[in-house]
């Protein structure tokens, strides 16, 4: 009888250290700056920043060195950003509010539904970029072009999550409270409300990321100031250094908040769920533009472990 | 002592041509210390009928009725599937169901999660455990509350051999110790024969067909001859009402 054997292979220190993830990881920033440069040697454009030049950008607007204030109400990166934020706080805080409600009532009743669901999709479907530029149109550069945009891009997801979660909710431990006979009050608040949590992470995480992108988007066609509106006053200014070094700090806020709160909010209410995985939640949520989520019937629940 | 008592019980779903008779004028009685199994192929309406009993589920005609020593009493529950909460600990789970929240609830369930020796693990999360450690905490569960009757709807038949084999055990000993009213419903046979004092046999369309005392020492070895012998016994009755899956 013949026997197969492979040959046993020790892979090499080297060979080991080129495929570890580690290496990978490194080797993307590295490589964007092997393009970055390759493209800035091969066009002859004046306006193309180097790396090191939007670095030093960056570092001048944080330490407030470069002494630029922006816009009618002269402030500068801070400044921008609180009053962003301060918008942004106020939409995603209406549009989980709002889309809580609605999707709870759309959850438990039929005519609710049929009455909400197209319409909802139909916001689903509409790009912020029309929100914004409409909404520029009838309420001129104030807040409340950018706070609507906020609401409006993030609230039916808000909605279709929390309508899922109520969907789902897990029949058969309803019917093991019932048939212990444990008060209607104990089932809400120790079956129902826990078992809509993850819907509505998932909820408030959509509103927060497609709000943040939805703010900067209203900034640029319907403000007069804000982190969005910097990005476009360095662009009309025709220095790219400005709009690049602005792009990056809009995803830094994005990403640290949601490291700062929804991680930390996340761990504590899922401490239960042993397996949850920080990071990769936090790239996951990013990744998923409107235009995918668009598709509206079926989101992808970034949290939605219960749904089978 | 308990009494449980079944009338002229029915029970259909749906209607029209979707219509299926689940339970077909059932009539039983049961009462005081007795472990009572009810056997029968799947779709038989065994677990309706539990669901019933529990409350779950309304009859569609007929009667049930559960008396019981301590008045309103609530039945415990044991299901197929452990159906713990899962961001609840595994002692919270158990706090879950009972009446009064209280110090003495708490050192109760704690003493019923000693017994089925999962003291140490009341602090867990259910996720945290093995499947048949969780169906241990369904069963603490269901003994915490103290009732006089036991509902159990085939509760080791997600487990491995052994694990199940040793938690009927358990079973066992429980009820000899808490001397409490048990109706197991299973579709092992094996199991009806090594647990109980009578086996009840239901047969699809819900006919209750046959009533068998099983009059035998315990506790029981499956491998023993007088059980050996009284499995078959069952198992020939089975044959003789055509229960047997072709």
């Amino acid at each position: 009888m013949a026997s197969v054997s492979s040959p046993v292979r020790t892979q090499s220190g080297f060979l080991k250290l080129v495929k570890s993830p580690l290496t990978a990881r490194i080797l993307f920033p590295v490589m964007v700056l092997a393009v970055w440069y390759l493209i800035y040697y091969t066009i002859d454009s004046r306006i193309f920043p180097t790396p090191q030049k939007v670095v030093q950008f960056m570092w001048e607007e944080i330490t407030l060195t470069s002494g630029v204030t922006y816009g009618s109400i002269k402030t500068n990166l801070y400044g921008q950003f609180a009053i962003s934020l301060g918008r942004l706080a106020i939409g995603f805080a209406i549009s989980v509010a709002l889309g809580t409600v609605i999707g709870l009532a759309m959850g438990l009743s039929k005519s609710v539904d049929a009455f909400f669901h197209d319409w909802v999709m139909a916001i689903l479907a509409m790009p912020a970029l029309v929100w914004a530029l409409f909404l520029g149109l009838v309420f001129g550069f104030g807040s409340l072009g950018p706070i609507l945009t906020v609401i409006l891009a993030g609230i039916p997801f808000v909605i279709v999550n929390v309508r899922e979660g109520v969907r789902n909710t897990p029949k058969e431990l309803f019917d093991m409270a019932r048939s212990f006979s444990v008060p209607q009050q104990r089932i809400t608040r120790q079956v129902l409300l826990p078992s809509l949590m993850p819907f509505f992470f998932a909820a408030m995480r959509y509103a927060f990321s497609i709000g943040w992108k939805g703010l900067v988007i209203a900034e640029v066609f319907a403000s007069d100031r804000g982190a969005g509106w910097t990005i476009k006053f360095w662009y009309d200014a025709h220095r790219a250094h400005g709009v690049i070094g602005f792009a990056l700090f809009f995803v830094f806020f994005a990403l640290v908040l949601e490291k700062l709160v929804f991680e930390r909010l996340s761990k504590k209410a899922f401490k239960w769920r042993p397996q949850v995985g920080g990071v990769e939640m936090v790239e996951e949520s990013f990744l998923i533009d409107q235009t995918i989520g668009g598709a509206g019937e079926n989101p992808v629940t970034i949290e939605g472990g219960i749904r089978g | 002592m308990a009494e449980i008592s079944v009338k002229n019980l029915h029970k259909e779903f749906g209607v029209g041509e979707d219509r299926v008779v689940a339970l077909e004028n059932v009539n039983m009685h049961l009462e005081g210390h007795v472990f009572v199994s009810v056997v029968g192929p799947s779709g038989c309406g065994k677990s309706t009928l539990l669901n019933i009993l529990s409350g779950i589920e309304t009859p569609s005609s007929g009667q049930v009725s559960i008396t019981q020593d301590a008045r309103d009493a609530n039945p415990g529950y044991v299901f197929q599937a452990a159906r713990l909460l899962p961001w609840r600990s595994v002692i919270d789970n158990l706090m879950f169901v009972q009446k009064e929240r209280d110090d003495e609830a708490r050192a109760r369930c704690q003493r019923y999660l000693d017994m089925v020796q999962l003291g140490d693990k009341a602090d867990k999360y259910p996720g945290e455990l093995s499947g048949g450690m969780q169906q241990r905490v369904g069963i603490a569960r269901a003994f915490s509350i103290e009732p006089d009757v036991l509902f159990m709807d085939e509760p080791f038949s997600h487990l491995d051999a052994i694990t199940a084999r040793s938690l009927r055990r358990e079973l066992h000993d429980m009820w000899i110790e808490t001397r409490k009213t048990v109706l197991f419903v299973t579709h092992d046979v094996g199991e009806a024969v090594e647990l109980s004092n009578r086996i009840l046999v239901f047969a699809k369309g819900g006919k209750l067909k046959d009533d068998i005392n099983i009059d035998l020492p315990f506790p029981r070895d499956g491998a023993d001859e007088a059980v050996a012998l009284a499995k078959a016994h069952v198992l020939k009755k089975f044959e003789d009402l055509d229960l047997v899956a072709t």
